[in-house]
């Protein structure tokens, strides 16, 4: 469980830069790049109620408003409430037969709030109507808003028509000579200084008044009832009503919850699609990183020393049911950041192209990084593998590492996982020639290798240590439709990081 | 099902209102918001939730803004931001690097089709249906009041200081802690809720007994508020009543509240003062708070008197009474002009960012406040 919960020792540097532990990590097997949650694009899949499991359709969410129409939640402590039976007896009490007559009202078991205690009469049935409380300003505002409506509308009426004749537009970064209207426009609002005069349907603007809300005399003398008053969050839970006092805190329809599929941004495939069913916890598209790049646990390391070399241990396993041999390189974060310039560079290229495209090619000046890149700009326009204009850039590792890890000289390979191999010891035999340098012991899918790490010379003790490395694995595509234009095995690799521990002292 | 058809998701349009203490999200045509969260998000390394105003960088915040604006699609709104307008209401004063950044978020990071950017003061009238007020937003970390005449915000009339909620609960703590002798740092939700439950704004009447320690001084009574489990805090009735003084303490510039709403009107010209001073709005949380309108009233009355305002020659003040929370009313605002015309035409479209790579700068107040002055 501490692998999962614990402190991130071992995380995984995504394509966009960023790191994350190997269960947070996606693999597109259409780009074969791995992909995380930031730099996927989420939408919302289906809506269902964390309580009672209902699945709701969405256009039915959106009519109550996200919420479930069954499930509330205590106003005072935001729990989920039970319905309680209050029953009230036999209807007729002289005809024992005659039914009890039943009645609802809502508890919370966390804080004893009820229904009683606002007011709320109790409900005939179980999934009782709770009464909901009705903005006292809707029909004012509503008539605000149809006003507004049609003011905008006989506006963006005569901004076309007046478009037909000037066919010119005022540009938004024209800062000479701006008059009041011009600055009308800048600001968004409607360019005729008394638009109201032309609206369609009058309607008298507010009146304020000289007299305002008074303090209570009696707040001076009277004790205060901490418990009567409502809190802040407590407030704002009920945004529209904002009581003031427990006593008008009324239930609160529980708020939907959805599953959300993510998609490569890329290429528009899902990477991660949930089944619609809330009850279950499957996924009908899962392309987990987990289930395609070797995982990388921490086992052990010597006392870490400022200078000195100590031995690490660390364990590979595959995931897949290919075979796989692992390559460490060096860490080459210079690399990386070649990449993120590069992909900053297409950018711009993008955008010169567009501006050509505009005409506007006397007030472009060549944005310098094109010129001095070192690359010419014409092979990078042949490097162009598109990719969508928007789509979130890459950027700059930013994790700095402060200790050496020689690299091995030997590669080592991951036989393929065998489930049925976890239960039977026996067959525990492979013809694999190890490197006895680097792999310590393997078993079945599974190798643990031995790294020299040497923590810099300038550490004090209890700095933190932080190591990594690239990890080369032969990565096998089994989707048929790519297979066609790709290779059918190739390397993919990632970086690595690891969080060693403190330097315990220099001997 | 067919009932639902006329509210089909394509119609939903977020309105968005990021304060510096609270975020508002709801929908145009709705008239309050869904939810009103704090603007923090939980940090990826610490664990901690951190303040969306606290950045320390661009990059720093553009992450902050991806993780809220993350939990406003996919845990309250529902629906995913790709390819749907979005109406963002903020300050005039909102600084460049958040402004910006936060369209970088939700053009390249959520894909949003446009962004309706409205000034929070000016759309805070809309609910009035009025074009001309004295807006005074007081919210968590500063009062900013900007006058608006016939829909036009006088931008070289603006005044702001860092008089909020920040600065009330700092206050409170100080006068906490020489009240209960060994609590300190006590965590800022907490003291937010003392101030709320238990402090009030009080008459000016009373000032003098309150500052002067008279004997007279009758304070309301104390309250035991409980802390930490068993434990709780003593808060007197004398920090019941003077918490909220600080926004009338004038500053070493005899700047305090009051003064910066008389400034305000100063700054306009004169046919307009009388009018602004008819049509006072009062917007942002503190505004809430118990007592808080009939002290403004009598402290710009009382500075009415001095030399410096003689000039003004006004002689009432009148408040607008809006028909929501004060603390949603420039989202309201944001949600009424999202639901008209005005989205379509005056949103800018991802096609016109990309192509410029920021927003149009309507608040370059350098810019503008020559102009204004210039053509007003
Ligand atoms: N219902 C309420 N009753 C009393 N005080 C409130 C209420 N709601 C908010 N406040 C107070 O108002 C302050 C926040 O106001 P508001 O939400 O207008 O600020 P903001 O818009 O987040 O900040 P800013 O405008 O400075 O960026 C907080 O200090 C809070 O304690
Ligand atoms: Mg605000
Ligand atoms: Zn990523
Ligand atoms: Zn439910
Ligand atoms: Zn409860
Ligand atoms: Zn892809």
């Amino acid at each position: 469980m501490s692998y999962i919960t614990g402190p991130e020792i071992v995380k995984y540097a995504c394509t966009c830069g960023l790191l994350k532990p190997l269960p947070e990590l996606y693999f597109c097997r259409h780009c074969s790049q791995i992909r995380c949650s930031f730099c996927l694009c989420h939408a919302v899949d289906s809506f269902f109620c964390g309580k009672c499991s209902e699945n709701i359709p969405s256009a039915e969410a959106r009519h109550k408003k996200n919420r479930c129409a069954n499930c509330v939640i205590c106003p005072s402590c935001q729990q989920e409430l039970s319905t309680r039976v209050a029953s009230k007896g036999p209807i007729n009490p002289d005809d024992a037969k005659s039914a009890v007559k039943k009645s609802y009202y809502l508890s919370c078991h966390f804080c004893h709030w009820t229904s009683r205690d606002v007011g709320i009469p109790d409900q005939p049935s179980a999934t009782g109507c709770w009464p909901e409380r009705e903005n006292v300003h809707i029909n004012r505002l509503q008539e605000v808003l149809d006003v507004y409506q049609d003011i905008m509308l006989s506006q963006q009426q005569q901004k076309e028509n007046s478009k037909k004749k000037r066919g010119k537009f005022v540009s938004y970064t024209d800062r000479t000579g701006v008059t009041a209207s011009a600055l009308r426009r800048r600001i968004g609002i409607p360019d005729i200084p008394h638009a109201k005069i032309k609206k369609p349907k009058p309607l008298d603007p507010a009146i304020a008044k000289s007299e305002v809300e008074e303090l209570p005399e009696d707040i001076f003398t009277e004790p205060l009832k901490l418990m009567e008053i409502t809190t802040i969050d407590q407030r704002l839970m009920q945004p529209e009503s904002q009581p003031l006092t427990v006593d008008k805190l009324f239930p609160i329809h529980k708020q939907l919850t959805i599953k959300r599929s993510l998609r490569c941004r890329t290429c528009e495939h899902n990477v991660c699609k949930p089944e619609y069913n809330p009850t279950s916890v499957k996924f009908k598209i899962q392309l987990f990183a987990y289930y395609y790049i070797p995982e990388i646990r921490f086992v052990t390391v010597e006392p870490l020393r400022a200078g000195q070399t100590s031995e690490l241990i660390i364990k590979f396993t595959n995931p897949t049911q290919h075979q796989t041999t692992i390559t460490i390189f060096d860490l080459d974060l210079e690399e990386q950041e070649k990449y993120v310039e590069e992909q900053k560079l297409f950018d711009i290229i993008d955008n010169f192209e567009q501006a050509m495209s505009l005409e506007e090619k006397q007030q472009l000046s060549l944005p310098s990084l094109v010129m001095s890149s070192g690359s010419q700009p014409s092979s990078m326009y042949s490097l162009q593998s598109r990719q969508p204009s928007v789509i979130v850039k890459p950027r700059k590792i930013n994790q700095a590492v402060n200790c050496n890890v020689a690299i091995p000289e030997s590669t080592f390979i991951l036989p393929p996982r065998d489930d049925a191999a976890e239960y039977d010891d026996s067959s525990d035999v492979h013809n694999i020639e190890d490197d006895p340098k680097l792999v310590k012991w393997r078993k079945s899918n599974k190798a643990f290798i031995k790294l020299a790490v040497t923590p810099a010379a300038d550490l004090k003790i209890d700095d933190e240590v932080v190591c990594g490395f690239t990890m080369q694995h032969i990565y096998t595509n089994v989707i048929p439709a790519i297979v066609e234009n790709m290779p059918h095995k190739y390397d993919h690799k990632v970086r690595v990081f690891f969080r060693l521990g403190k330097i315990v002292g220099s001997e | 099902m067919s009932t639902y058809q006329s509210l089909s998701s394509e119609k939903l349009t977020v309105v968005l209102d990021i304060g510096s203490a609270f975020t508002r999200f709801g929908f145009t045509t709705d008239f309050a918001p869904r939810y009103i969260i704090r603007s923090e998000v939980r940090c990826k390394k610490t664990n901690k939730l951190r303040k969306i105003c606290d950045y320390d960088s661009a990059d720093d915040l553009y992450d902050m803004l991806v993780e809220l604006i993350h939990i406003i699609y996919f845990k309250y709104a529902l629906i995913s931001p790709k390819d749907r307008p979005i109406v963002i209401v903020e300050s005039l004063l909102c600084p460049t690097l958040f402004r910006e950044t936060l369209a970088k978020v939700l053009f390249l990071q959520y894909e949003v089709s446009s962004i309706l950017v409205l000034p929070s003061h000016l759309v805070a009238l809309a609910s009035l249906a009025n074009d001309t007020g004295l807006v005074v937003d007081v919210g968590y970390k500063e009062a900013v009041v900007i006058p608006v005449c016939h829909g036009l915000p006088i931008l070289q009339a603006w005044q702001a200081l860092p008089l909020g909620g920040e600065h009330i609960h700092s206050h409170l703590k100080s006068l906490l802690s020489s009240s209960n002798t060994g609590i300190q740092n006590l965590p800022e939700n907490f003291l937010e809720d003392i101030k709320v439950r238990c402090c009030f704004v009080t008459k000016s009447s009373r000032v003098e007994q309150l500052e002067g320690g008279k004997p007279e001084y009758a304070p309301p009574p104390d309250v035991v508020y409980p802390y930490a489990g068993t434990e709780s805090i003593l808060v007197t009735g004398k920090v019941r009543e003077k918490t909220f003084e600080i926004l009338y303490e004038e500053d070493n510039d005899h700047l305090c509240l009051s003064t910066m709403i008389l400034d305000a009107i100063l700054k306009v010209n004169m046919d307009l003062r009388q009018k602004l001073a008819e049509n006072l709005v009062l917007i942002g949380g503190t505004v809430m708070t118990l007592g808080f309108k009939a002290r403004l009233k009598e402290e710009l009355q009382k500075q009415l008197n001095n030399d410096r305002y003689k000039v003004l020659n006004i002689h009432e003040f009148k408040f607008h009474t809006l028909p929501c929370k004060e603390n949603y009313a420039a989202w309201l605002g944001g949600a009424i002009y999202g639901a008209t015309e005005f989205l379509s035409m005056k949103a800018i479209s991802k096609d016109f960012y990309l192509r410029e790579k920021h927003l149009p700068d309507w608040i370059n107040l350098k810019d503008i406040n020559n102009t204004v002055s210039r053509t007003l």
